[in-house]
């Protein structure tokens, strides 16, 4: 086998021109789809950041309260009691955050803008300030009364800057408006989609602002160690919740605003608990990651195809001139088996090295441009969740790209390695090629 | 005398368009262990089909080929390849060396194939076989970095090595000046006399042919006689219309047994 390994490589260096030209297109697919997909583990990475910051937990135990069949309110009621339940039935826990909910009309003395409310304790969030970069103001600021976060767009919008005061209007269930006055006390970096549609303030400005009382949280985010233990824990909480006494909606994988409509039809008062993900509660923008990655597949695929053409050309082409060779080597007493297994080792060597060296190339040039900080345009930036190109790079799905690449031009090389096989020996000697 | 090959009434058509070409017609022949066989005849006579018979490289339309008492038209694709790595060793007119592998590695190569033989005994089978055919000192060149005759010695060096009991060797002097052709055939009676293997050669040059202890005349794919020189005899009869076998000069095992004319 080292002797086959050994001429398949002799061969490779000896037919160079051949090679190199073969060689460089497969590694540049493979720099392409080591790019594409590291931008996709990027887009991916930060969404996950993002939302798992701003918008959700990894999971998230919510609910509705109902006073009347038609009138329903994204709280839950005696929040601190369902915390201990996860505590204690969790063990996988690593924090609980609690959020107030909203929905209300910022307006600023110039413009206004529609927002989601999230009611924050600043100093309970611990990743909170990693995540969010602040262009101006301080984060521990929003730890005073009446004092909100908002973005940079929304800033600009409202034509606002940190210390202006902006007014917070929400819609009550009787029809009524409520109004709070708030003072920015930061503005943070846009981190997509998610930072066009959330302010943040303490609880209880949301609570001041819908008039409830603080034992009402809008949700309670649940930060867990292990994320691929998510599926699990979700079925140990929706268990424990049960058997605590709590009446559980049926898993519904959308986010929480969705399902207003619904619920108000439903015929039920009171409580009820909702479980999602943090994947049920980005639903909605989740076609961004699958947009990318279809482009990444696609442009590949088509690459790919035209990749394998090209290695069975050159097959073809080497199978031809080394006809007599094969003659030798069968008269000599090589097996067919063997004279395949040549031919498809010098097609995976070629495709192995050209393989890692675009990976390599791939990794490096995300690398340099993830490194370079290259602003994205306001409208992608809403669903790049991020305002430069970031890239990440997943060892899993770089190996994978790299497998798909080395097997499937391994595998096309087989058809002209078993005609090379085939051949009788007297054939191959004689050939006049 | 143990008999290494046999052909009998063995014959090979080859379809050329809407013709039919007889390259071989009733052949007939009996090869001991140990001869020095030159095949001799014109170009298109059936010199190399008769020798790819016997190298099992090609099958007899009819008749039987049976190379070391296997009868080869009773043998799959991969019985007759392990027969050719096992028994026969080839010696081409173009050397047909592997020109990515160094004259060691394409010396080697036949034993890697038989795959049973440890590195250590590998490395001294093959540096014996490169001294005896003196080429020990280029083992790490390269085919092309060497010339026509080294190229041959190396050739001769990789048929023997599997230690074969048939040396078919297809005009193995063709491509060399004549000088370098009658050391390569004193090379490989040398290799007959030691190794005791057999070695079939064409030919159709006479002063070759003088080293052979039996001329195989051949001529329009019929053998038509052949003639046992005498060991150190400088010259030969090579007239392919030959009808006589001079049994009384004989050395060789070789009996014909084809139509003579």
């Amino acid at each position: 086998m080292s002797q086959l390994f050994l001429i398949a490589i002799r061969n490779l260096i000896q037919h160079r021109k051949r090679s190199l030209m073969l060689g460089g297109a497969i590694a540049g697919v493979t720099m392409l789809l080591i790019f594409l997909t590291s931008l996709s583990s990027g887009v991916r990475k930060a969404m996950f950041e993002a939302a798992t910051t701003i918008q959700t937990g990894h999971i998230n135990v919510a609910g509705f309260y109902k006073v009347t069949a038609g009138r329903s309110a994204p709280i839950v009621t005696d929040y601190k009691k369902v915390m201990e339940v996860i505590k204690k039935s969790l063990p996988d826990v690593e924090y609980i955050v609690p959020r107030g909910r909203g929905w209300a009309r910022v307006v600023s003395d110039t413009s206004s803008l529609q927002a989601g409310l999230a009611g924050i304790d600043i100093n309970q969030e611990p990743y909170f300030k990693n995540v969010l970069h602040l262009e101006s103001g301080d984060f521990n600021a929003l730890s005073e009364p009446h004092t909100v976060l908002i973005f940079e767009a929304q800033a600009k919008r409202l034509n606002v800057k940190v210390g202006d005061v902006i007014v917070i209007s929400a819609l009550m269930p009787n029809g009524t408006n409520n109004t709070i006055d708030l003072r920015v006390v930061a503005i943070a970096q846009d981190v997509g989609i998610f930072s066009n549609f959330s302010v943040f303030m303490p609880h209880q400005s949301v609570n001041d602002l819908y008039q409830i009382n603080s034992n009402n949280m809008g949700a309670l985010y649940v930060y867990i160690k292990n994320i691929k233990q998510l599926p699990k824990d979700m079925d140990i909480l929706r268990k424990s919740l049960t058997e605590a006494g709590y009446t559980m909606m049926d898993s519904d994988p959308r986010v929480f605003w969705i399902k207003f409509d619904s619920v108000n039809r439903e015929d039920w008062t009171g409580q009820k608990i909702d479980l999602t993900t943090w994947e049920d509660e980005i639903s909605f923008i989740k076609w961004t990651i699958t947009a990318i990655d279809g482009i990444t597949y696609i442009l590949t695929s088509i690459l790919l195809i035209i990749i394998v053409i090209g290695i069975m050309n050159s097959m073809w082409i080497a199978i031809n001139e080394r006809t007599r060779e094969i003659g030798t080597l069968r008269a000599i007493g090589m097996q067919r088996r063997r004279v395949m297994s040549m031919f498809v080792i010098e097609a995976f060597t070629l495709s192995a090295l050209a393989t890692l060296t675009g990976a390599v190339w791939g990794l490096l040039l995300a690398g340099i441009v993830h490194a370079l900080h290259i602003h994205i345009p306001t409208g992608a930036q809403m669903f790049l969740m991020s305002n430069t190109l970031k890239f990440s790079f997943d060892f899993f799905r770089v190996i994978n790209g790299m497998f798909v690449i080395i097997g499937a031009t391994t595998l096309i090389s087989l058809i002209p390695s078993l005609r090379a096989a085939r051949l009788k020996p007297i054939t191959a000697m004689q050939h006049n090629g | 005398m143990e008999n290494v090959v046999s052909l009998e009434q063995v014959n090979k058509n080859y379809i050329l368009g809407k013709t039919t070409v007889n390259a071989l017609r009733n052949v007939s022949l009996v090869v001991a262990k140990g001869d020095f066989i030159s095949i001799a005849g014109p170009s298109g006579s059936g010199k190399t089909t008769l020798l790819n018979l016997i190298g099992c490289v090609d099958i007899a339309t009819s008749g039987h080929v049976i190379i070391n008492d296997q009868d080869t038209h009773d043998l799959s694709d991969r019985q007759l390849t392990e027969l050719r790595l096992n028994t026969i060793g080839f010696i081409f007119q173009s050397f047909n060396l592997v020109s990515v592998l160094s004259v060691f590695q394409n010396v080697e190569f036949p034993l890697l194939l038989q795959g049973k033989i440890s590195v250590e005994e590998r490395k001294t089978r093959v540096m014996d076989l490169l001294k005896k055919v003196g080429i020990e000192n280029h083992s790490k060149h390269r085919p092309n970095e060497l010339s026509g005759g080294q190229r041959q010695r190396v050739a001769i060096a990789r048929a023997l090595v599997t230690r074969p009991k048939i040396i078919l060797a297809d005009e193995p002097t063709a491509n060399l000046d004549s000088k370098t052709g009658e050391t390569i055939i004193d090379l490989m009676k040398e290799m007959n006399e030691q190794e005791k293997t057999t070695f079939i050669f064409s030919t159709h040059d006479a002063r070759v042919m003088a080293h052979a202890n039996t001329i195989i005349n051949i001529a329009d794919g019929q053998i038509v006689g052949n003639q046992m020189a005498d060991k150190n005899k400088s010259s030969v009869k090579t007239s392919a219309k030959s009808k006589k076998t001079d049994k009384t000069k004989s050395k060789s095992s070789v009996k014909l047994q084809g139509k003579t004319k």
